[in-house]
């Protein structure tokens, strides 16, 4: 009785390691199957630049009107 | 002069009467009808012997034979005096590690605090009538509480490293080595005759490797309750104590030039494949292992409220309240199990032990499993983010980068070591699957 324990111990870390790495490895596979036919079928819009440069551009002359507006009122 | 003994004669009954009152509660409920008719007077010595007798200061120097633990069974006079006070002065410990040391104070605090008031003599708060009893029955004994926890964690979880890199996932496998290699030398223990651990104890406690809290209340509330404050303790304490556990565990296994590897940038990782991931994992854990869908399926609920994006409003409440006010509860229902009765015994020592084995083997077998890896040809693997595969997210993956970091301070190893390190909490959870399934 006492001689099983231990060989239980052992079965269950069998099984066990080789669940836990299935499941891992099938994870895997399916990560990349999954990565992959995203990455073909629905690809992901590339954020546009020009945009984003128009952007900091209006800004900056935003700025530069605020500033210019402020030194006007104290010289005033 | 008359009205000066009328009012002396008024203090007197309203006296007497507070007397009696606090009397009619100690009193059996079913005799409380007129208890004021049949009040004897006593004299007032034998009042303050009796007050005396009600003190904890007197419970503890001389504990009442009848006294009944929590499971309603008879205790040592040690477990009611000394032991109580050597809890006590435990948990002040524990008050001082999280305090001054910073050791997960957000669980240690409310564990300890619970533990306190659990030690507390005569009041009997961790008794089934108590409030941490009830707590307990609330959420812990049917295994509700680490459930929420669990989904509070998921919608704190970026799967994106591990997407981007999905064969570290490998690593967080291998670290659950340290849960089943631990098992064994629980069980072997018992063989020796050094404790006496059933089966379900021994995997209960060996959990513990897998270093994710939930998970060991998880599984100690399934297989071993009585283990339950223990695991508990062990399991959080070594969590906290990672960043001094684990470096000189990941020095000793690498060589200088293994440290110094680095890792190719990650890649991209769409906001769809995110989105799709979480219920991917879910159904293969469906058809792979259902016992598992308890831990996974809350996990997984959680990742997949934050990664909708339009559900904004409940992922906040998942991340911050529910989980907060979860912890709460958890920790004083786990402090409960604080009792000097069920934690002052040979056992919590054995758990203690095999716990930080348990740990230290799932960092050193994560290390070795990136070693093997980079056997193969492909991108070379840092082995530091091996140590990561044990849960602990994301304290394990920020000791890979602070140790990396040490060698090649331009080595940026976190988000590589987050990968391992959310993969060992979906494989800690299918272990503890695989460990419940065992013994249905």
């Amino acid at each position: 009785m006492d001689t099983n324990l231990v060989v239980e111990g052992l079965k269950f870390m069998a099984l066990g390691m080789g669940t836990v790495f299935a499941f891992l490895i099938i994870l895997i596979a399916v990560m990349y199957a999954m990565s992959a036919i995203i990455h073909k079928f629905f690809p992901e819009p590339q954020p546009n630049m020009e945009t984003n440069q128009a952007g900091t551009q209006d800004n900056k002359k935003i700025i530069a009107a605020i500033s210019a507006a402020i030194t006007h009122h104290r010289k005033g | 002069m008359k009205y000066f003994i009328l009012k002396l004669f008024t203090f007197f009954m309203l006296f007497s009467f507070t007397n009696t009152f606090a009397n009619e509660q100690m009193a059996n409920a079913t005799e409380s009808t007129h208890k004021e008719e049949t009040y004897q007077t006593r004299p007032f010595a034998e009042m303050m012997s009796g007050f005396i007798a009600s003190t904890g200061l007197n419970a503890l120097i001389n504990p009442d034979p009848d006294e009944l633990d929590s499971k309603g069974e008879h205790m040592s006079d040690f477990h009611k005096g000394v032991g109580r006070l050597i809890m006590i002065l435990v948990t002040f410990l524990l008050f001082w590690l999280a305090i001054a040391k910073g050791f997960e104070p957000l669980l240690l605090l409310p564990i300890a605090f619970g533990g306190l008031l659990a030690n507390i003599p005569v009041a009997g708060i961790a008794g089934e009538h108590g409030f941490l009893g009830v707590i307990y029955h609330m959420g812990l004994s049917n295994e509700m509480f680490p459930i929420i926890i669990f989904m509070g964690v998921g919608a704190m979880t970026d799967f994106g490293p591990l997407l981007s890199n999905p064969k570290t996932a490998l690593l967080g496998g291998a670290a659950q080595f340290g849960i089943f290699g631990t098992l064994v030398g629980a069980v072997a223990l018992s063989h020796f005759g050094f404790v006496d651990f059933t089966l379900q104890q021994a995997s209960a406690i060996s959990i513990i490797g897998g270093a994710d809290g939930p998970t060991s209340i998880f599984i100690a509330t399934k297989l071993a309750p009585e283990l339950l404050g223990a695991i508990a303790v062990a399991s959080y304490s070594y969590m906290a104590m990672v960043p001094i556990i684990q470096p000189p565990i990941m020095k000793a296994l690498t060589t200088d030039a293994e440290r110094r590897i680095k890792m190719t940038t990650l890649r991209h990782v769409s906001r769809l494949e995110k989105l799709i991931f979480p219920i991917t994992v879910l159904s293969l854990a469906i058809l792979v292992l259902p016992e598992a869908t308890p831990l996974i399926g809350a996990f997984m609920f959680g990742n997949f409220l934050k990664e909708s994006g339009v559900v904004e409003r409940l992922n906040d409440t998942l991340q911050n309240s529910l989980i907060n006010i979860t912890t709460i509860f958890l920790g004083l229902g786990v402090g409960s199990k604080l009792a000097a009765d069920q934690f002052l015994v040979p056992d919590t020592m054995f758990i203690m032990v095999l716990g930080i084995i348990a740990f230290s083997v799932g960092t050193a077998a994560g290390i070795f499993m990136a070693k093997l890896m980079n056997l193969f040809p492909g991108h070379k693997i840092n082995p530091l983010i091996g140590s990561a595969g044990v849960s602990a997210v994301p304290m394990a993956a920020r000791v890979s980068n602070k140790v990396g970091m040490e060698y090649d301070r331009t080595n940026m190893l976190l988000m590589h070591a987050m990968g391992p390190n959310v993969a060992g909490v979906i494989g800690s959870a299918v272990a503890a699957g695989v460990l419940i399934s065992l013994f249905q």
